[in-house]
């Protein structure tokens, strides 16, 4: 595999005594996409936010693209590079969906408006929402969001995209236009780390599955050594509730 | 009892023009204490522990206050500190703004609480700063929100402001005092001072209604 783009070592979270990350080492590599699967509250969530410093982490180390993440100090610039896209969407209700897509462009990289909405446009047309760039996010479906959320994220264009449970929050019928969106990106060798509870995207887009339980990592492996032939009992009783 | 409608028609103009200073004092103190409300509002909520204690402090002393002691403390103590006389103007605008400003700081507290924290959690990661964030997403937003509470701190000033009457500032109530020193005519008066006040706050509710629609339909 080429360069690693995300080092995680010996990663620790703790809210108060709930210890959530209890010692998780995870590399992934350029252009790999990674799936993290578990039931819920296992820490997946924890492990993608911690990544992006959204939670501090209360032990280890994360490496991006070479740089340690040290907090406060450089937290913008490697946000800079790493892409995120929330559950709950979080588009900026009180601008459009073109404004939200060139906000950080234009304040965090100091791009020229004109090129930053040419940009935006481009994304958009990506997403298939080229006709929605005047709308407000809540006049857009909820698979409509979280396409437009995904096209904010690359204006940024960065090295690595972050899902937390892009799906989760969606309608049954839109789930799909929102997968499909993202296993464009994963052709186009976009370094992804996605937590899902969508199995089939993890057995068809994934390069590497990460099942974790208890706040470590209890099996990991490409999607067919996860969900044919898994060795961890947890694995094999997490997969066979929800397969 | 006989009114004298005379009385109160020819006093209305006088009357009125105490109305102006009230609304200017009103404005002036709204406006002065939405800048102070803004910045302590986010003082309140930041992670600089001095800041937010001094924050706390302020709405905490403010609050606890009643303004008409804040007014006195401003235009009769203060003298005895700086060895100088107070402006009366000075002293009203001062004593309403820094007492509107820790209400108003209160409502941006409570309006920027408001906004769900994925909006910070989305500007912050795009890589914009806690500040940025705050400014193009948060605030924008918060705002919003705050303007009926805000109309009603508008209000509640423009009736409050009648305290600075008693510094001999001549707004609207001191001006009704006056005439009714040299007429003796209480109820008209009083009553035609009560009817201003009415239409003033009438008015500026009705402003608030059409600022709160015009902003919620996009």
């Amino acid at each position: 595999m080429s360069k690693t783009m995300i080092q995680i070592t010996d990663l620790h979270k703790s809210f108060g005594d709930l210890e959530v990350l209890r010692g998780v080492n995870l590399n992934i590599a350029e252009k790999e996409v990674v799936v993290i699967i578990g039931p819920s509250g296992s820490g997946k969530s924890t492990l993608l936010r911690c990544i992006n410093y959204l939670e501090e982490p209360t032990g280890g180390s994360i490496v991006i693209d070479g740089i340690p993440l040290t907090g406060e100090a450089n937290i913008n610039e490697i946000r800079k590079e790493v892409g995120m896209v929330f559950q709950r969407f979080n588009l900026f209700p009180h601008m459009t969906v073109l404004q939200n897509l060139m906000l950080a462009p234009m304040k965090v990289r100091g791009i020229a408006k004109d090129e930053a909405e040419q940009t935006a446009r481009t994304y958009l047309k990506k997403v298939g929402l080229e006709d929605k760039a005047n709308s407000y996010p809540e006049q857009l479906s909820g698979g409509q969001q979280q396409r437009v959320a995904i096209a904010r994220a690359l204006c940024m264009k960065p090295k690595a995209l972050l899902f937390d449970e892009p799906t989760s929050a969606l309608d049954p019928e839109m789930v799909n236009e929102v997968l499909d969106v993202m296993k464009e990106l994963a052709n186009e060798g976009m370094t992804m780390a996605v937590v899902t509870h969508e199995m089939g995207f993890a057995r068809e887009v994934g390069d590497r599955v990460v099942f974790v339980d208890g706040g470590v990592i209890q099996e990991e492996g490409t999607p067919e050594e996860i969900f044919q032939h898994a060795k961890c009992e947890r694995t094999k009783s997490f997969l066979s509730k929800i397969l | 009892m006989d009114l004298n409608f005379d009385l109160m028609a020819r006093s209305f103009p006088l009357l009125l023009a105490g109305a102006g200073i009230t609304v200017e004092i009103t404005a002036m103190s709204v406006t002065l204490g939405l800048c102070i409300g803004c910045l302590v509002g986010i003082a309140r909520l930041c992670s600089v522990k001095p800041l937010r204690y001094l924050a706390n402090v302020y709405v905490d002393f403010i609050r606890g206050t009643p303004l008409l002691v804040q007014i006195f403390l401003v235009y009769f103590a203060l003298p005895g500190l700086t060895g100088s006389r107070v402006d009366p103007y000075f002293a009203a605008i001062s004593a309403c703004s820094i007492n509107s400003g820790a209400y108003i700081a209160e409502i941006f507290r409570a309006g920027i609480q408001s906004i769900d924290k994925g909006q910070m959690e989305a500007g912050r990661s795009l890589g914009m700063s806690w500040s940025q964030t705050m400014r193009y997403i948060i605030m924008p937003q918060a705002f919003k929100r705050i303007i009926p509470p805000l109309g009603n701190e508008f209000i509640a000033m423009l009736k409050d402001s009648s305290l600075v009457s008693v510094i001999g500032f001549e707004e609207l109530t001191r001006r009704g005092q006056l005439i009714i020193a040299r007429t003796y005519a209480s109820f008209e008066i009083w009553m035609a001072v009560a009817i201003i006040y009415l239409i003033m706050t009438f008015a500026v509710a009705r402003l608030v209604g059409v600022l709160e629609r015009r902003y919620d339909t996009k």
